[in-house]
């Protein structure tokens, strides 16, 4: 953890909370950083984050500025809360800009209970913690016939509700429709396939979790209602990604896109960096297999989403029907869009590394009932803190690409939150607060403890203040299922 | 031999020393399953691999990638690993078990070995390895 107290030196101010990374800070900038930061988390800002950030302004064909949100942090390749949009000529693609966990998102559906109808939080959760495979080595409690993989990897969370777990509306409310279109398995290896096959529905480890929560605070009433979220309502919330196949999609193409930065002769400030043209054919195949994955990915979010109802139907006898989802958003991707720059509007590959749509009113791929309002924005706070729903914004259509942060971004490292707290004093303070936690081990419990994140109200703030996502409902934790 | 781990706020960071290049590699390999499935592990199951790369940094990516593809389709836990390296080749025999949720579900998957801060270095008393791992 950095423990400075200010912003670090040579950053510019140009906003009240933006600010800039002149071109020079590392060598080779073809384009400043931007990135949008708090007085008050500014301390909290790792000099490896803005490294990163200026890292990718060196990138070929990046379009105005390597831009920061405000959960920014330390990754590997692209910062966490890293965006970089890139022509579609001169630019490039790379799985930096995207991570292992290829279309690691969140999605967030209500339920018609309030808090009081919960009579036996601790047994929803047991009930839960068996419905969903959780942890290192959880397998799925599916069986996914090859063929069939072929087809969640081309349809995405289209495969799932074809296959019973859930509703044709839910496909409505997934950002891209939950199917990117230029999915390409031919481009996804035999090993990718493998990992693939037995981890459908499964939630993984990290800080991947199912989480309980209550809509505690309306920020926004006409965008709240227009997203099905109402005041003292319990809902769920989803976090995970695309398990191996997206691990090995990535590590596979990696490889490749190695060999073809030094083909195209691509001088690079890291070697995690490592790119490919867009329309090159190692830039398009990983641009296939990547989609490939991310639509794995929402179709095992559909899968926990189809898992969870199902409980919630058993335990409480309510309809199916009755929990619709608020909206699933990616926050690791890579995506053609048209965006106006300069006034013209342009084409361009936009990567979200730990970043999250943001897209206002009006803006393509939005439900029509949804039109008027913007995409639902959806942010997870960390373990036993609040998480919020955001609309999209028509400012950060303007700045950032349509985009705004994905959570709270850790400020402690995993072996420094260990030393601090056991898991069980974590899961004591936080059960003292009501908030059950269940994971399958301690340590897991530990490395995820509220104190590693920036605080997510602050967080969220800072978009809210800079416009690039609005605030619509608060939502605080009941009980939560750790990856 | 040993491994520690560094501080690093979103994933895992290992420092590894070693006299040789292959004990660097067996170390940053302990390291790998002791993130993913803490310490209980045994070697009764026996499984090899052989790859070629360009470079000592790309060497140890695809073998500990290697890894984490054997291990999650194979459903087995690595106790150990015997490394030889010739050049650009490495063969590496890995001894475990097969994955025991009861025993092994102590640690956090580990989605991908990355290049970024990677660096071997080598001194009068051996190597030092830095690589961090994606969790």
């Amino acid at each position: 953890m950095y423990d400075g107290e200010k912003m670090p030196d040579g950053m510019i101010r140009v906003g009240t909370d933006e600010w800039e990374i002149p071109v020079g800070y590392v060598p080779g900038m073809r384009v400043p950083g931007r990135f949008f930061l708090s007085e008050t988390l500014a301390g909290l800002l790792e000099p490896g984050a803005l490294q990163q950030l200026a890292n990718v302004a060196t990138l070929p064909g990046i379009v105005r500025y390597s831009l920061g949100m405000p959960d920014l942090h330390w990754g590997y390749g692209f910062p966490i809360g890293g965006v970089g949009a890139f022509s579609l000529d001169e630019g490039v693609i790379s799985p930096g800009g995207v991570g292992f966990d290829i279309n690691c998102g969140v999605r967030l559906f209500t339920t018609p209970l309030v808090r009081a109808d919960i009579k036996k939080p601790r047994e929803l959760i047991e009930s839960l913690y068996r419905a969903v495979p959780t942890g290192v080595g959880a397998k799925s409690t599916a069986k996914i016939p090859k063929e069939a993989l072929l087809s969640m990897m081309v349809k995405g969370a289209r495969w799932a509700v074809e296959m019973g777990y859930g509703t044709t509306r839910d496909l409505t409310r997934c950002e891209e429709g939950g199917a990117m279109k230029d999915a390409d398995i031919r481009a996804v290896s035999e090993k990718a396939r493998a990992r693939g096959i037995p981890q459908g529905g499964t939630l993984g480890s990290g800080n991947h979790f199912l989480e309980l929560q209550e809509v505690s605070e309306i920020y926004d009433a006409k965008a709240a209602a227009a997203f099905g979220v109402k005041m003292g309502q319990v809902c769920c919330m989803i976090h995970c990604g695309s398990r191996g196949l997206g691990h090995q999609v990535c590590t596979d193409h990696l490889k490749v896109l190695e060999t073809a930065t030094k083909r195209y002769n691509i001088a690079l400030p890291d070697r995690q960096l490592a790119c490919a043209p867009a329309g090159s054919p190692e830039g398009q195949a990983y641009y296939g297999a990547m989609a490939a994955a991310a639509n794995y990915a929402w179709a095992n979010r559909q899968m926990i989403l189809h898992a969870a109802r199902k409980e919630f139907v058993r335990m409480f006898g309510m309809d199916y029907e009755s929990m619709p989802l608020v909206y699933d958003v990616a926050h690791n991707v890579a995506k053609i869009e048209e965006h106006t720059v300069e006034g013209r509007r342009a084409r361009l590959l936009v990567h979200r590394k730990g970043a999250t749509r943001s897209f206002g009113p009006g803006a393509p791929d939005l439900p029509g009932d949804l039109a008027a309002i913007g995409q639902p924005v959806i942010i997870p706070g960390s373990m036993g803190t609040s998480s919020y729903v955001l609309a999209g914004t028509a400012t950060a259509m303007e700045r950032t690409f349509g985009s705004t942060c994905h959570g709270s971004g850790r400020i402690m490292s995993r072996s420094q939150a260990k030393k601090k707290l056991t898991g069980k004093e974590v899961a004591d303070a936080l059960l003292a607060r009501g908030i059950i936690v269940r994971a399958p081990n301690e340590a897991a419990i530990a490395d995820e403890a509220p104190d590693v994140y920036k605080p997510s109200s602050e967080v969220v703030q800072v978009v809210h203040d800079a416009g690039l996502s609005s605030l619509v409902a608060r939502l605080t934790p009941l009980g939560v299922i750790k990856g | 031999m040993s491994y520690e781990e560094l501080s690093h706020t979103a994933d895992v960071k290992i420092r590894a020393r070693a006299p040789t290049r292959e004990g660097l590699f067996e170390e940053a390999f302990r390291a790998l399953m002791q993130v993913m499935y803490g310490e209980d592990r045994i070697g009764n199951v026996t499984r090899t691999i052989d790859l070629c790369a360009d470079d000592p940094q790309s060497l140890l990516c695809d073998f500990l990638s290697e890894v984490l593809y054997v291990s999650e389709v194979d459903e087995l836990v690595f106790r150990d690993a015997r490394v030889r390296l010739d050049g650009t080749r490495l063969h590496a025999v890995l001894e475990g078990e097969p994955f025991d949720r009861a025993r092994h579900a102590m640690g956090t998957e580990v989605k991908g070995i990355s290049y970024s801060g990677m660096s071997i270095v080598q001194d009068a008393k051996g190597y030092m390895l830095d690589i961090l791992f994606d969790v």
